[in-house]
């Protein structure tokens, strides 16, 4: 036996061992996932209505078809884009500034560490229901308080289409910057403060340092971040659904709702298919950018 | 007091106030609706808002022993997680084990695989799964909630664990190695002791996500499995919502998520971020 075989005899008993740990999770995954995605895809290619049990056909692609002239798909497409774009900067931005402004009070810190525990944790169904309930109701709800008090006026935050639509980004952004803030905060406690000493020998004053000191060293952090936060907004569901449920009218529907709505109030399953087939897609797509974009970082 | 002092201590103070209206906007949402919990459905419409008022736990009774209790609910939910817990842990576990340490033909690929399954958008998963249940008979059951809260359970709980088990030094498992001890002997007498605070972190996210779940609840549920995510809409309706009792109902289901969220509140950052950070990369 020469020695390459030796450790290839040797190394047998540890690759069927590995494999008979891996298959399970692997096979589970097959099953509950991967299948039930490629009968999506076949569905996506039939007529499937509720409605009219026994009239499924074959389509083809006319569902992509009809989904291509659809405007009401395409309002979805485009508000899944500014809800993704304006949470994922928001929960950034915000995020990271909290981080930097509370890493400045250490004796602080632990309250911060809390709350932003609560968010987090909570079901987003629960979040919706709670800003829609006692934040945004017109004339009761604390935010509208608020707007009335500070002399804003009273306003149908939920009703009216672009206060709607700023709201439920606004819901979003509540629940997960605090976790944003929470990463960035563990990131930036962690960079070495020796350069920051040289930097203020050198009078750089807070916003270059900034600049070109912390925000270089945590460009990958905040890649992964956004990564992250993407991927979780793109498949975003319960808060918009318990918040306005895709309305009013169809103006805060992004792909999620409207394939649900599609699907399960219009009972257009195979249609409704479609419309996730495309999201599907279009997550992949971003996540296969960002992870490109990972790997230069 | 020197002038440059004077401005320290002023932007100290501005820091401070920024810090804590940064503050209130996280905690008011959930003191408000703690402090509505609280009150009777007249006082939650009084305007402006009252801050001072007689606590009843009225809401509590009705939630908890009225005709639309949630009791059951939680009950649902419950038995989701803790039986897609379970099995998560039971796959899980040995899967990430052999991700992290062992030679295995085409790991990175399969890596891949299960992280890419991660991804998948709920509602790609829930319009396939309606109709399969509905064609095998198990819609409304709890073996079909359990059979889909697996699809985002299974891959987070894989990579949360391969991260830590990356962590765990080689040498014990070695050294049992060196004693004829097999590889399942190394792995269940050496390696997961030493895992147990992994295990119970990924247990702690797992339940945390399934206890959360709505939208394959709401669709695959029924009037046996109802967790207390869609129960909520018992006290919500178009024509009127009982914002005490859903306040108090809220509060009854966010009361266990907030107790482990604080239990595990070191690993919430790792715990939320499993797989799209180290996976990739590492391999």
């Amino acid at each position: 036996m020469t020695p390459d075989q030796r450790l290839a005899f040797a190394e047998r008993p540890e690759r069927r061992f590995a494999l008979a740990m891996v298959a399970p999770g692997v096979l589970v995954l097959v099953v509950t996932t991967t299948f039930p995605l490629l009968y999506l895809i076949w569905q996506s290619l039939n007529n499937i209505n509720l409605s009219m049990p026994g009239m499924d056909r074959f389509v083809g692609l006319e569902n992509y078809a009809r989904m291509w002239n659809d405007m009401r798909f395409w309002a979805a497409f485009g508000f899944t884009l500014i809800y993704t774009g304006a949470t994922v900067t928001l929960q950034l931005v915000i995020g990271l500034a909290m981080a930097l402004l509370i890493l400045r009070i250490p004796r602080a810190q632990w309250a911060f560490r809390i709350a932003a525990i609560l968010p987090i944790v909570l079901a987003p169904v629960v979040v919706g229901l709670i800003w829609r309930s006692l934040l945004l109701t017109p004339d009761f709800g604390i935010v509208d308080f608020a707007s009335r008090s500070m002399g804003l006026g009273s306003h149908n935050w939920l009703g009216e289409p672009t206060l709607a639509r700023i709201s439920v980004i606004a819901i979003h952004t509540w629940q997960w910057t605090p976790f944003v803030f929470l990463y960035m905060l563990a990131a930036l406690a962690a960079l070495p403060a020796e350069l920051y000493e040289a930097a203020r020998i050198d009078r750089a004053n807070a916003w270059r340092r900034f600049v070109h000191i912390t925000l270089p060293l945590i460009r990958p952090t905040i890649v992964v971040v956004v990564i992250l936060r993407m991927t979780v907004a793109l498949s975003a569901f319960a808060a918009i659904y318990a918040a306005t449920g895709g309305g009013p009218g169809t103006v805060t529907e992004i792909i999620n709702l409207y394939a649900y709505r599609v699907s399960f109030a219009e009972l257009s399953l195979g249609y409704g298919a479609a419309s996730a087939v495309v999201l599907l897609a279009l997550t992949m797509v971003v996540a296969g950018v960002l992870f490109r974009v990972r790997r230069a970082a | 007091m020197r002038p440059g002092a004077a401005r320290a201590a002023m932007r100290g103070a501005a820091l401070m106030v920024a810090a804590g209206l940064l503050l209130a906007v996280w905690v008011v949402p959930v003191a408000l609706t703690l402090l509505t919990s609280f009150k009777n459905e007249k006082e939650v419409l009084a305007y402006p808002p009252s801050v001072v008022f007689e606590p009843t736990i009225k809401a509590y009774g009705a939630v908890l022993t009225g005709p639309t209790n949630i009791v059951p609910n939680l009950m649902s939910s419950l038995i989701v997680a803790i039986g897609t817990t379970l099995l998560t842990i039971v796959i899980a576990v040995p899967a990430a084990y052999a991700f992290a340490r062992l030679r295995l033909p085409g790991k990175k690929p399969v890596g891949f695989y299960v992280l890419a399954t991660q991804l998948v958008p709920p509602i790609g998963l829930i319009i396939p799964y309606f109709l399969i249940l509905n064609r095998v008979g198990w819609m409304d059951s709890y073996r079909g909630l359990i059979l889909i809260y697996l699809t985002f359970s299974l891959p987070f709980a894989i990579w949360l664990l391969v991260s830590y088990f990356e962590d765990i030094p080689r040498e014990m498992e070695e050294a049992a190695l060196l004693d004829r001890a097999s590889r399942w002997q190394a792995f269940w007498h050496v390696v997961l002791p030493q895992a147990r605070g992994a295990i119970a972190v990924t247990v702690t996210f797992v339940f945390l996500n399934a206890w959360n779940e709505f939208l394959f609840a709401v669709v695959l549920g029924g009037a046996t499995v109802k967790p207390v995510t869609v129960a909520m809409y018992n006290y919500i309706n178009t024509e009127q919502t009982q914002w005490a009792q859903l306040s108090a109902a809220a509060l009854v289901a966010m009361l266990p998520v907030i107790v482990l969220g604080i239990l595990a509140q070191k690993h919430i950052v790792s715990g939320l971020s499993a797989g799209a950070v180290k996976g990739v990369s590492r391999r």
